[in-house]
């Protein structure tokens, strides 16, 4: 069994179903791309599988590690090892980087970090991701430039250590150094940690520095089609019309919305 | 956030409770203490116990509350702290610090060498004997003394109260503490601060109110006031803390500080409850360069009622002012805000502004927050907005995404929200009670902010 495992997921909001049986495995220690035009549910997965509430669980499961995590509280997931890199992360005036991921990593854990743990912690991963001491200290995405938001999303995740990450969007709007520094990032995780990562993204360009094992690819709500990373390549090309009209001739009509 | 903006003379949206004083005070001079204090009791005789109605929604009602029964109590003036007291302060150093037990003032405190250098803490009985010519300039100049029952018995049955004299030139750095601790049920607790500060004066007042443990009713009612001469600057701060189960403290109070030419008031209040309470908060830039910060706080809980009404007052231009109250409510409480901002005529280039924002975390509780302005003359910048609002679901599952529990995500986003205003304090042991209050609060309301986010 996959460490996060989702099955026939079918999800809805309070107006109508965006995913309509999603089936995806992820490991510790591999990497999956989910791409998918606007508006076909990649977010709504990110955010159901860390338990968003405002994401109703119609039909099928996630487990995690074996543990049905369908009706678990988001603080679970997280503590059981789960981590979303948010594509719009909220701001929070009230709390300061530093404090926050103090308060989050002790949530993990039975005695409160040590003061000198969490400096060299916090010292190691402000290097990785390229930020100075003092962004620690600012509040948090409070006032954020988009590419600030992003390395605060991976700052975190380095800080936090999941055992599978998903990153929702986190190369958009990065510039190409940033985009670097954010996969490098990733890929020190994954290499010293195990960690697996879902990295949903709608461009080839964070691919050449974080090499995907799988390639899913979500259209309306489900996943129609998957393989290696020449997919990427063949969507970059050809966009996804081709996939949309190879559905069609499958299922024979143009599908309807059963709302 | 809505916001109003106006230039115009006249363009103005009513107060809808309350009017300003706008001014008007007892005080004239001519009358002495104990003739102020007659007249009080005369008008005492024929009022009636207030009630305010707001178009239906609205009311804060004093009818039912036994105003025989409360008296004032008297204790031995024995010199002690009371450990409310002590507790709150707890490593301050003031320069000064006055205490009054429910009817008597029990603790006086001042730096010897600020007594040497002209500088006043007495208690105002005290002051009406030892410096005349002082109380007969200031006493009651604007506070009156008829416009209902209970400001009436302030004026005719005040014991001890606090008198501040911090003469010309005088620059202190420490603060100067008044406490009123109410700690017998069935105390009726007139209070009257007379603070002055001469010219190019510059120190920090702080009035704590604060309920010693007890159960049953009790009244706190009572007038204060804070002159400002020409250049006299002022960090002032109200902690008013009445809460505690059982306590069941009214307080009815209005709080004054005028500011003379080229003076400047920073002014915090910090409203942390009581069974109900009515203020009438009145800041008047009354000379020419005058300025003024007003920031405050308000969190109600449980069964509390609170009432605040705040005056922004420009007298003369040119004249500055800065308003921000922040409040949030949790159990069945209910808060009220109405702050007016009122620009007499002739105040020309005058400037202000004043924002109110509010956060209900109860389905139960119930807040209102109503910015209201009277503009009488032209070339003015006025403008005033408020918001009402709930925790953001979207911060919150931000946070609970990282391991924080719900309640953890809800403490910082309030502590957050309030914490601008917090820092302003600036006093390090002042700010950690307000945040130590803040967060038992929330503690205390975990069940309901939950429901809250249920029922949503
Ligand atoms: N909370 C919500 N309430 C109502 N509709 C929603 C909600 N979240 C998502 N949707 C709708 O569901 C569909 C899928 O949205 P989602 O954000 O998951 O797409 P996406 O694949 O992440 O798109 P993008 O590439 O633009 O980020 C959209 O039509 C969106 O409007
Ligand atoms: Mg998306």
């Amino acid at each position: 069994m996959a460490d996060l495992e989702i099955r026939n997921l079918h999800v809805r909001t309070e107006d109508r179903e965006i995913l309509r049986g999603v089936d995806l495995a992820v490991n510790k220690g591999e990497i999956h791309a989910l791409m998918g035009p606007n508006g076909s549910g990649k977010s709504t997965l990110a955010n159901t599988i860390l338990g968003h509430p405002a994401y109703e669980i119609t039909e099928g499961e996630i487990l995690f590690r074996g543990q049905p995590l369908t009706e678990a509280d988001p603080e679970d997931r997280a503590q059981a090892g789960l981590f979303l890199a948010f594509q719009y992360p909220a701001a929070i005036p009230g709390v300061s980087v530093a404090n926050f991921l103090r308060m989050a990593m002790n949530t993990k854990r039975e005695e409160p970090i040590g003061v000198k743990e969490f400096g060299a912690k916090l010292r190691h991963a402000t290097d990785l991701l390229h930020v100075d001491r003092e962004f620690t200290s600012r509040h948090l995405n409070d006032g954020f430039s988009g590419g600030e938001k992003k390395r605060c999303e991976i700052l975190q995740m380095a800080m936090l250590e999941p055992e599978v990450a998903v990153l929702d969007e986190t190369d958009s709007g990065l510039d190409i150094d940033a985009l670097r520094t954010v996969a490098e990032g990733v890929n020190k995780l994954h290499d010293e940690t195990g960690m697996g990562a879902l990295v949903i993204t709608h461009y080839q360009r964070i691919l050449h520095y974080v090499t995907p094992d799988f390639v899913h690819v979500m259209l309306d709500g489900r996943i129609v089609r998957e393989g290696g990373p020449e997919l990427v390549e063949q969507l970059e090309r050809q966009g996804y019309d081709w996939l949309r009209e190879e559905l069609e001739v499958l299922t024979g009509a143009p599908e309807e919305d059963d709302v | 956030m809505s916001e109003a903006r106006s230039t115009k003379p006249g363009a103005a949206r009513q107060a809808t409770l309350y009017r300003a004083l706008d001014g008007a005070g007892a005080g004239d001079g001519v009358r002495t203490v104990e003739e102020l204090r007659a007249a009080a009791l005369a008008a005492y005789e024929h009022l009636d116990l207030p009630s305010w109605r707001r178009s239906g929604f609205w009311t804060t009602s004093l009818r039912d509350l036994d105003v025989e029964s409360l008296q004032p109590h008297h204790v031995e003036a024995d010199g002690q702290v009371p450990a409310v007291v002590a507790e709150a302060l707890k490593g301050d150093e003031p320069a000064g610090l006055l205490v009054q037990r429910d009817a008597t003032v029990v603790h006086v405190w001042l730096d010897p060498e600020l007594a040497e250098r002209g500088v006043v803490l007495c208690s105002l009985e005290d002051a009406v004997r030892d410096h005349p010519e002082l109380v007969a300039e200031y006493f009651m100049r604007r506070l009156t003394y008829d416009r209902h029952k209970l400001e009436a018995a302030a004026g005719a049955f005040w014991t001890g109260g606090a008198f501040l004299y911090v003469p010309p030139g005088l620059v202190v750095e420490r603060p100067f503490q008044l406490a009123y601790v109410i700690d017998e049920p069935g105390t009726a607790q007139y209070a009257h601060t007379l603070a002055i500060g001469g010219e190019s004066s510059d120190f920090r007042l702080r009035e704590y109110d604060l309920a010693g443990g007890f159960e049953g009713p009790a009244l706190h009612a009572g007038g204060f006031e804070l002159y400002l001469e020409a250049n006299a600057r002022c960090r002032l701060a109200h902690f008013q803390d009445w809460g505690g189960e059982g306590q069941e403290v009214h307080d009815v109070s209005t709080h004054v500080v005028r500011v003379a030419r080229d003076g400047h008031c920073q002014w915090i209040p910090i409203h942390l409850g009581g069974r109900l309470t009515r203020q009438h908060l009145e800041l008047s830039t009354a000379e020419p360069g005058a300025d003024m910060r007003h920031r405050g706080i308000y969190f109600t809980e449980a069964e509390e009622h609170l009432d605040l009404f705040t005056v922004d007052l420009h007298e003369v231009g040119p004249t500055t002012g800065d308003t921000v109250w922040k409040g949030a409510a949790t159990g069945h409480s209910r808060a009220s805000y109405e702050g007016l901002i009122k620009i007499r005529a002739g105040a020309q280039e005058s400037h202000t502004y004043l924002q109110t924002h509010s956060m209900m975390l109860s389905p139960r509780a119930k807040v209102d927050a109503i910015p209201s302005l009277i503009v009488e003359t032209d070339s003015v910048s006025a403008s005033h907005g408020g918001t009402v609002g709930e925790v953001d679901e979207t911060q919150v599952f931000y946070m609970r995404s990282r391991g924080l529990s719900r309640q953890d995500a809800v403490r910082v986003i309030v502590e957050g929200y309030f914490e601008p205003i917090v820092v302003q304090l600036g006093d390090e042991r002042l700010e950690g009670l307000v945040r130590e209050r803040i967060a038992a609060k929330l503690a205390r309301a975990d069940e309901d902010i939950e429901a809250y986010a249920a029922a949503r």
